[in-house]
């Protein structure tokens, strides 16, 4: 292999035997090749060209990074789309959807506070069967998910109460300086209450 | 009686014919299913839903999603399904052929920020059983994209268009139905579905299908026949692979009206195991169905290795 390389008169050539062997005796070790070579650092190279690094590590892992994320082959590919701000509000007020409306229940959904990773957004098409019973006019139609569940009026009004009730709750009542602060204080402060 | 009648007519279980069909849309403007053939299907149909509690939704019962609502779809727990939660949650597949809805299904257009273009359909509990165990939170469905099915009783294809949308253009599902009337709507759905082959012959007698169908990874059986469990056995002998899994599911009306429900399962389960497959779980179907159970299990597992080094 080499010795035709060499009659043909190139001043360089790499010494790799073809692959069929697979032995690794054969493949030469990469720093022992002349400092001559394609292969530049990186700081040499021109912008805008590209050589995939040699560390295979590096490689697989730019690989990996370049790679689309899904929810795999068991669920076609699902992507993973950019969380755009309506887009987080609208799967948050999803996870909510259980306080909105009092009179309706959801089977409990995971725990985890977590946002959903794998998701499309999608709209519903009506048969066209149900073309009158069962479809939203134009003016009930809603551009975010987030504003279809908060859409009722009357549900509006018990969310404002509810809201209230609890900030009412939470509030720290009286004067700043008789609040409770820590279990320590407490004993103190019903000292100071009686003495 | 009339159940009887019902249960020895053809192999199918006469899907569209059933009451509850059209339950949900019909409720609604007042033409209900009820009345029409079994009564059971009928009284169902209508107390489970609109009568109770339509006040607040406007329709009764179930997919009260309205065409135009937005929706989040994510991946569900199992293989190849999808649930889109919005207003309402619904159990839903990727739609194979896109624009089109099989049986006056909602369907769920999304647009990808690359700008391609996925559909989904929208899977009624109350159309189709193995939707139901799904529901009823069976542990696997074994149904998974690229798999190979069998369905016993495919009636008119609804369950069956969403069993090929699961396993994907690499699966292939092959659907035995007697009937030759609701036959013809399973043809017409597997026109526009490559991986669906429509077989109308009676399941009983797999060798006059034998050359059609390959070796298969799940059998889905949903004949309702007093003999469905020979049924299933003679077609797993012939086609379903060791190591492979079967979904039956079971109406107790069908088999024995005359002793309870549980009784007629635990039954069937033995039958069963008598044929070599080895029952992993039993769900009941009930909100959507009365008196229906579904088990799965494996057919001809391999022994367990021991732990060895």
């Amino acid at each position: 292999m080499s010795e035709s390389s060499m009659t043909i008169g190139l001043s360089w050539a790499p010494k790799v035997t073809l692959p069929s062997s697979g032995c690794k005796g054969n493949l030469v070790d990469s720093s022992s090749l002349p400092q001559t070579s394609i292969r530049k650092t990186e700081n040499e190279l021109v912008d805008g060209l590209y050589v995939p690094p040699r560390d295979p590590k590096k490689l697989n892992k730019m690989l990996k990074r370049s790679m689309k994320d899904t929810a795999g082959k068991s669920w076609f590919d699902m992507p993973a789309p950019s969380i755009t701000p309506e887009v987080k509000k609208d799967l948050e007020i999803l996870k909510l959807r259980n306080f909105i409306d009092p009179k309706r229940h959801f089977k409990r959904g995971e725990k985890s506070k977590a946002l959903p990773k794998y998701f499309q957004m999608g709209t519903v098409i009506e048969p066209a069967s149900e073309f009158f019973s069962d479809r939203l006019t134009k003016k009930e139609r809603k551009a975010t998910l987030a504003d279809e569940l908060l859409s009722d009026r009357t549900l509006m009004e018990y969310r404002k109460r509810k809201v209230q009730e609890v900030n009412e709750k939470r509030k720290p009542g009286g004067v700043d300086k008789w609040k409770i602060k820590t279990q320590k204080t407490w004993k103190k402060a019903r000292g100071r209450r009686r003495g | 009686m009339a159940t009887a009648v019902r249960c020895t007519d053809g192999g199918g279980r006469g899907g569209g014919f059933r009451g509850r069909s059209d339950g949900g849309g019909g409720r609604g403007r007042g033409r209900g299913g009820g009345g029409r053939g079994e009564g059971r299907g009928g009284g169902r149909g209508r107390g489970g839903g609109g009568g109770g509690r339509g006040g607040g939704r406007g329709r009764g019962g179930r997919g009260g999603m309205k065409g135009g609502s937005r929706v989040v779809v994510q991946p569900h727990r199992h293989d190849g399904v999808f649930v889109a939660k919005g207003k309402e949650d619904a159990l839903c597949t990727k739609n194979m052929v896109p624009g089109e809805s099989v049986y006056g299904e909602k369907r769920i257009s999304v647009q990808n920020e690359d700008g391609t273009k996925v559909e989904y359909r929208v899977w009624n509990p109350f159309r189709s059983k193995l939707a139901a165990a799904i529901l009823g939170g069976v542990d696997s469905i074994w149904i998974v994209p690229g798999s190979r099915v069998l369905y016993l009783g495919a009636a008119s294809g609804t369950t069956v268009s969403h069993v090929s949308d699961i396993v994907g253009p690499n699966g292939l599902v092959y659907a035995v139905e007697f009937s030759p009337r609701s036959g013809r709507d399973l043809v017409n759905m597997a026109k526009k579905r490559t991986n669906v082959i429509p077989i109308i012959e009676d399941a009983r007698h797999p060798t006059k299908y034998r050359m059609l169908v390959g070796m298969v990874d799940v059998i889905f059986s949903d004949v309702a026949q007093p003999d469905q469990a020979r049924i299933l056995a003679l077609n797993a002998s012939f086609f379903l692979k060791n190591g492979g899994h079967f979904v039956i599911s079971i109406k107790a009306n069908c088999i024995d009206s005359t002793v309870p429900a549980e009784a007629v399962f635990a039954q069937e389960v033995k039958k069963l195991q008598a044929e070599q497959f080895k029952p992993f779980e039993q769900v009941t179907l009930e909100p959507f169905e009365r008196d229906h159970a579904c088990v799965v299990g494996g057919y001809r597992m391999p022994k367990k290795q021991k732990q060895a080094s």
